[in-house]
């Protein structure tokens, strides 16, 4: 017997298992999204059945293409998903600077900042479409009417009347809509997410030596090109493992876009399954696959980029 | 120019006061070490002249001018860490370039400057790399490259070899003694390496708890220690200290004898005793000399080899006019 062999024997259990665990349902994903395959059809009975029989080659890919909310979804995907990268990156690092320094009550701040991150996604959702979003009762629609009541009491004062006069009547923003549903999305879930991106910056400052800064401070640096040229190469990392983690995440989300508009205007690719999958499992698995595509075109591209700027 | 001077300078963290109130003048183009055991403060005076951190009280002034409320950047002095501090994610050209960079120099005069300091430090094959890809030896060489190209008006060294082997270190102190006497810069290094301390200083300070000791060229400090602390730290083996009825005969609390004082003699030397441990190093050999009725352990140095082993009698002859002589508060009587 070979060194190597006992070694590999007493790891496979586990490399099987992981591989059942990951080739069966993309096997079966690939299968179903290769035949005709529907949960109720009064007039094909036999497609109702997964089998060989149905086989349907790239049929439905094809019926995805073409289907009217296909591209959307794509796009939608890519909107969300790229802006809560975005705005959780840029949040999570300001924070975790800004919380890195030693300030009394630091130990709470943290505590505070990080709970967002244990609510549930479809609460958070329900908590933000109807207690902070919602333009009648919500804080907005609060907000809103607040204002437009002191502008219309400051019209009718002595001196500065005429200036509030001028100004106009504000409109709360129905975040239901087909044109803003993404946006509401956007807010609730970087509010949820940007705990865990602070999360991880702020372990990561923690190891950053401090030698190096007071030798930047030495040659001159100020503290913006401490942040630049020390800080964030320092961070790069963590903020790959963020982005990485994510975009698994928010390529899959659905709770959030069921609960604010029922799918109306800002399907995305998951939503887009789901209506699928009401009875043509063909059509949902191809779009599965086209996620599973996309999903690693954006995790490659993400990640050359991140590497490209951060590391100089 | 480069001549720094601390007046009344003092540094407390809390409540704790790590360094009370001192003076301490170097002059321009000297080169002054800081030793002491460990904690005794020295990186703390050495960061307090960088201004890393602020002094509690006192002022500290380079070239008359006062510099206390001065930000690091601007006193113009460059520092070398012991843990290198170099920027990991940059390569070695731009670690050597930051200061200038910082500094807005344009890019032929860094260029010009990094070409003329890699090749005084051996770099040039490795300007490309990342500080991850070097030996110790040469990351160190790269801090002190990055020190260099800002033309400071003194370099602090933070124990910048105590990371390195050996035979590294002998040879980087060589290569610091010889910067120092090209360039003929202020350089305050510390470290608590006897050796580091006496070969490469003009001035040695002596630190204990914050409190300096004694200052002066390693040969002062060798021949005539102002107490008993400068007397057992300075050389090495260390003094070995005689009390009692030996240092009255000299009218002293304490009578101090260099172990390279002592000479061994076939018999009738004023002391006798009994090896312990006997350390033949072929140029020296060292003795541990026990039951003289003078000192727990009298340690010996006599030059070349000498055959005698553990448990052998042993007779000993001090030279009297090397003796040092010290009161009951420890200082030296003259
Ligand atoms: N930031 C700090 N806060 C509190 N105490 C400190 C701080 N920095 C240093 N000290 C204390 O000040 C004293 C002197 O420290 P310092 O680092 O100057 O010693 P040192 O002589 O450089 O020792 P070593 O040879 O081990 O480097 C130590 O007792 C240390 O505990
Ligand atoms: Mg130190």
């Amino acid at each position: 017997m070979s060194d190597r062999r006992l070694p590999r024997l007493l790891q496979s259990p586990a490399v099987i298992l992981l591989l059942i665990w990951m080739l069966i349902p993309l096997g079966m994903t690939l299968y179903f999204s290769f035949i005709r395959y529907v949960l109720n059809s009064l007039r094909r009975p036999e497609w109702t059945k997964p089998a060989l029989s149905n086989w349907r080659g790239f049929g439905n890919y094809e019926f995805v293409l073409e289907n009217k909310d296909f591209l959307l979804a794509i796009q939608n995907s890519l909107f969300i998903v790229c802006s809560i990268l975005f705005l959780t990156v840029i949040l999570g690092v300001l924070i975790a600077v800004l919380i890195n320094k030693a300030f009394p009550g630091r130990g709470i701040v943290r505590v505070l900042l990080i709970s967002p991150f244990f609510v549930m996604p479809a609460v958070n959702a329900v908590l933000w479409i109807n207690m902070i979003l919602d333009p009648v009762l919500g804080l907005q629609g609060l907000a809103v009417a607040g204002i437009n009541d002191l502008i219309s009491s400051l019209q009718n004062a002595p001196v500065v009347g005429w200036f509030f006069s001028l100004w106009p009547q504000f409109e709360p923003i129905s975040f239901r809509a087909t044109q803003t549903s993404a946006i509401a999305v956007i807010m609730m879930v970087t509010w949820q997410w940007t705990p865990f991106a602070v999360l991880i910056f702020m372990t990561s400052l923690q190891s950053e030596d401090q030698q190096q800064k007071e030798a930047a401070i030495l040659d001159g640096a100020g503290a913006w090109s401490q942040f630049r040229f020390l800080t964030l190469p320092h961070l790069a990392r963590p903020i790959a493992i963020v982005v990485m983690i994510q975009a698994i995440f928010h390529l899959s989300l659905y709770a959030e876009i069921e609960i604010v508009s029922r799918g109306n205007g800002n399907k995305n690719l998951p939503y887009l399954i789901g209506e699928f999958a009401n009875n043509n499992i063909g059509a949902a698995s191809a779009t599965g696959i086209f996620a599973v595509i996309l999903a690693n075109i954006v995790a490659i591209f993400l990640l050359r980029m991140i590497g490209k700027t951060l590391m100089e | 120019m480069g001549r720094i001077q601390l007046e009344k300078v003092s540094k407390s963290f809390g409540d704790v006061e790590v360094i009370p109130p001192l003076d301490l003048t170097i002059e321009d183009g000297e080169f002054a070490v800081f030793v002491g055991p460990s904690g005794c403060g020295k990186s703390t005076l050495l960061r307090l002249i960088a201004g890393l951190e602020d002094t509690t009280s006192g002022k500290v002034l380079i070239d008359d001018a006062d510099v206390t409320q001065v930000s690091p950047s601007k006193r113009g002095l460059s520092m070398v860490f012991q843990t290198y501090a170099l920027y990991p994610h940059m390569t070695v050209r731009k670690n050597i370039a930051f200061p200038m960079r910082m500094a807005g120099l344009s890019e032929d005069e860094q260029e010009k400057r990094i070409m003329a300091a890699a090749e005084s430090l051996n770099l040039t094959d490795y300007l490309d790399r990342k500080p991850g890809q070097l030996s110790g030896g040469q990351r160190q060489r790269v801090a002190i490259g990055r020190a260099i190209v800002r033309d400071p008006k003194a370099f602090l060294f933070d124990e910048p070899l105590s990371n390195l082997d050996a035979a590294l270190r002998v040879g980087m102190r060589i290569e610091i003694t010889e910067m120092h006497a090209r360039m003929k810069t202020t350089m305050i290094y510390v470290t608590h390496d006897q050796v580091e301390a006496m070969t490469m200083a003009d001035k040695i300070v002596v630190l204990q708890a914050g409190v300096i000791e004694q200052v002066g060229s390693p040969l002062e400090l060798y021949s005539a220690p102002k107490n008993l602390f400068v007397a057992g730290f300075i050389g090495s083996p260390k003094m070995n200290f005689i009390e009692g009825d030996e240092a009255s005969k000299h009218n002293a609390k304490t009578v101090g004898i260099r172990p390279e004082h002592i000479d061994v003699v076939e018999s009738g030397g004023a002391w006798t005793g009994t090896v312990g441990v006997a350390e033949h190093l072929g140029s020296d050999t060292f003795f541990h000399v026990h039951d003289t009725g003078l000192a727990e352990t009298l340690t010996v140095r006599a030059l070349g080899n000498v055959a005698l082993n553990h448990g052998d009698t042993i007779s000993l002859s001090p030279r009297v006019n090397e003796m040092h002589r010290f009161d009951d508060q420890g200082l030296r009587i003259a």
